[in-house]
């Protein structure tokens, strides 16, 4: 790949604006690089397009000068698809944030990729419907690295991931060229879904710079019911019980570990006095009475099948957030500890054996990490995190975890699960793609990127290498 | 010792409430409900004398529609022991709500009255101070500790510019203040309990009080949007919109 000469310098400022094209160390550091913090950004420079013809311009630009491009959302990834470690040029969509063209018919409304997942949430608001992909980082996230990274979140049991929410995209490939992808069609069996493809392709076959997307019904009245759980065999028997009779829009899971530390560093109230290993936090609507008293005759049956040793369930919106805070904080009351991270999947049945294993082979070795475990156990997706002992210094935590990180990939494998289930691969995990991608398969993805991108300049490197 | 509390059914406060169209009211129609959080650390406060062995037992009341049992069985999830509705229809004035707690004073002859301080609908704080002037009981407002002792209660209540501690007599009214406590939640076991404990109800005529009005409400209307803010250039342009626009220099 090329560096970045005056000359094309000046042709990035000739096409974007002088002031749009950023080269200082603070924003080449800032827009270098997502939340993932092992990587040091080094990034030629920022551009800040504004519209689609400079997104074109810049890409077909960078083509001929064959300069990578990074494009770059809200930089609130977690497996360094954003980060800029090669003198690439960062393409920061921020500016291409508008929101308009709502339809009521349709129940669509069309954004610049650079539009903020909560802003997106709010504009449905007001239309009195509702963008159902939510998650902790949705007040920085924007639409477009959403697309890129197909996020999910905390209702994917009920709502699905964000490929869900995609009615229509606009991209621009690595030539230049502009598509116009399933505008906003409900049915279009008319050849293949390119669109399909771009979503979770990580940045690698375009850009996105435009979305039609869905909104739905507001929820009515959601109660957050918290349960305690002897072991997680139960925790799948009481996801069985209660998604046979109600749609639940959440099924969270954290362990009593992890409720210590929140309830620790959160001053928050713990759900009930009882302890139990394992705690599972379901939603769902309560549009009239029927639907809690079908909860509670649910939670009795459990309870009567020893699967449940307590609960509670909110009685307020306060309340529900409270209850909500004891899983969504996790994250954040751990960042202290450093934490080692892994999102990873496998099918829901056969989340209990596969955590037992993981548990079997990091207490064997390390016996003195605290494991701490939460995540999304409705969709089969958990997230594993180790605190590092206080004793140890950082490098060897991160040496001994990157060997954590082969046993827990071999246990994936063997479960035919997923080393990412909801944060992508990046520069993170390229080398763990093998684990749950065949050759053949991976084969076949590169063939799909050098038809998208034959120069090769869209984010290379994240993902596979070509 | 009987302790006596009031619970009232109010739009949740997390809710973001709308004025009708026409004006006349806060449009409630498939709005979220709950308890008033004030009454829900008055009915916590009570439970923690119970399990300090303090109270022997608690009595949660309610007036309004038959959707007000909900919050009574909320309290009675929380740990109250029993439950009253007094049935109403339509809104009810503090003064008739003192009159009714007044009635069911008379009845349950508790040596300890909690209520919020105020209710987060009307915003009246009224009803706790009429009904220590009606049922002749001295009344400690806007509790932040309560502590009993013998024949008496200590109530240490926030006022401006510090803690005031006073000494009631028992039979006593106590409204509570945002930091008396934090109140837990139902657990699912005791809500299923909750639902076979008794729950009294008494129209207003069994106790003698007469529901007839006082108040009118006039209009409900919204609060003026908020405009969007602006950036200026440089400080004169400042110093200009404050003279010249805002007009506060």
């Amino acid at each position: 790949m090329a560096q970045l000469d005056s000359e094309i310098l000046a042709a990035l400022k000739d096409i974007v604006g002088e002031e749009r094209v950023l080269t200082d160390p603070e924003s080449l550091q800032y827009y270098g690089r997502d939340w993932t913090r092992f990587y040091e950004p080094a990034p030629s420079a920022v551009v800040l397009p504004g519209t689609i013809e400079e997104v074109q311009a810049l890409v077909r630009l960078a083509a001929s000068s064959s300069l990578a491009i990074v494009p770059s959302g809200g930089r609130t990834g977690l497996s360094a698809g954003a980060v800029a470690v090669n003198g690439e040029l960062v393409m920061a969509l921020d500016r291409m944030n508008n929101i308009g063209d709502f339809d009521p018919v349709d129940r669509t409304v069309r954004c610049g990729p650079g539009v903020v997942t909560e802003q997106l949430q709010q504009f449905a608001e007001q239309q009195g419907l509702y963008y159902p992909v939510d998650f902790a980082s949705a007040g920085s996230s924007q639409i477009g690295g959403n697309i890129a990274t197909n996020a999910g979140g905390i209702k994917v049991i009920r709502h699905g991931m964000t490929r869900d929410w995609v009615a229509g995209l606009k991209l621009v490939t690595g030539t230049g060229e502009l598509l116009d992808l399933n505008r906003g069609l409900i049915k279009n069996n008319a050849g293949y879904d390119l669109r399909h493809l771009v979503i979770g392709a990580e940045g690698t076959l375009g850009v996105v710079v435009e979305a039609t997307m869905r909104l739905d019904r507001p929820p009515r009245d959601l109660a957050v019911m918290v349960l305690g759980v002897p072991d997680m065999t139960a925790i799948m028997r009481v996801l069985a019980a209660f998604q046979g009779e109600i749609e639940l829009s959440a099924f969270e899971f954290f362990s009593e570990l992890a409720l210590q530390k929140v309830v620790a560093h959160q001053a928050l109230q713990r759900p009930f006095e009882t302890i139990t290993e394992y705690y599972a936090l379901l939603e769902f609507e309560q549009p009239d009475a029927a639907a809690m008293e079908r909860a509670m005759a649910l939670f009795a049956h459990c309870v009567e099948q020893g699967w449940v040793y307590d609960g509670t369930v909110s009685q307020s919106v306060a309340q529900a957030e409270n209850l909500w805070r004891l899983r969504e904080d996790i994250s954040e009351t751990i960042t202290p500890w450093t934490p080692y991270k892994n999102d990873i999947s496998t099918t829901i049945s056969r989340v209990p054996e596969f955590l037992a294993e993981v548990e079997a082979v990091v207490n064997e070795n390390y016996p003195d990490f605290e494991i701490i475990w939460f995540g999304h156990i409705g969709d089969g997706n958990v997230h594993l995190n180790i605190l590092k002992p206080e004793s140890l210094d950082i490098d060897a935590f991160r040496e001994q975890c990157g060997e954590v990180s082969r046993w827990v990939f071999e246990i994936v494998q063997r479960h035919g699960g997923s080393v990412s289930a909801e944060h992508g691969v990046g520069l993170l995990k390229k080398a763990y793609l093998h684990y749950s991608r065949d050759p053949a398969e991976i084969g076949i993805m590169k063939q799909i990127k050098l038809a998208f991108d034959p120069h090769g300049i869209m984010n290379p490197g994240k993902i596979f290498d070509l | 010792m009987k302790v006596l509390v009031a619970v009232k059914r109010v739009v949740d406060y997390n809710v973001k409430v709308r004025a009708k169209a026409d004006g006349s009211d806060v449009d409630l129609n498939n709005v979220k409900m709950a308890i008033n959080p004030f009454c829900e650390i008055a009915v916590e406060e009570a439970v923690r004398l119970k399990e300090a062995g303090t109270a022997t037992e608690v009595v949660a009341v309610s007036i309004g529609d038959k959707a007000c049992q909900e919050q009574i069985r909320t309290a009675l999830a929380l740990g109250a022991d029993r439950g009253i509705q007094v049935e109403t229809e339509g809104a009810v004035e503090p003064l008739v709500v003192a009159k009714l707690l007044k009635g069911v004073v008379e009845k349950e002859e508790p040596q300890l009255v909690i209520l919020g301080k105020q209710s987060i609908d009307g915003d009246n704080n009224q009803t706790g101070q009429m009904l220590g002037a009606l049922a002749g009981m001295p009344q400690g407002t806007f509790a932040s500790e309560v502590v009993i002792d013998g024949d008496k209660v200590n109530v240490t209540r926030e006022v401006d510019g510090g803690l005031q501690t006073v000494a009631l007599n028992l039979p006593a009214i106590v409204t509570t203040d945002l930091r008396l406590n934090e109140p837990r939640y139902a657990s699912l076991p005791n809500i299923m309990k909750a639902k076979k404990k008794p729950l009294d109800v008494f129209s207003p005529a069994d106790l003698g009080v007469d529901v007839t009005t006082h108040l009118t409400q006039v209009s409900v209307e919204p609060p003026a949007e908020r405009q969007a803010g602006i950036k200026v250039e440089d400080v004169d342009q400042l110093l200009d919109k404050l003279k010249n626009e805002a007009k506060v220099i």
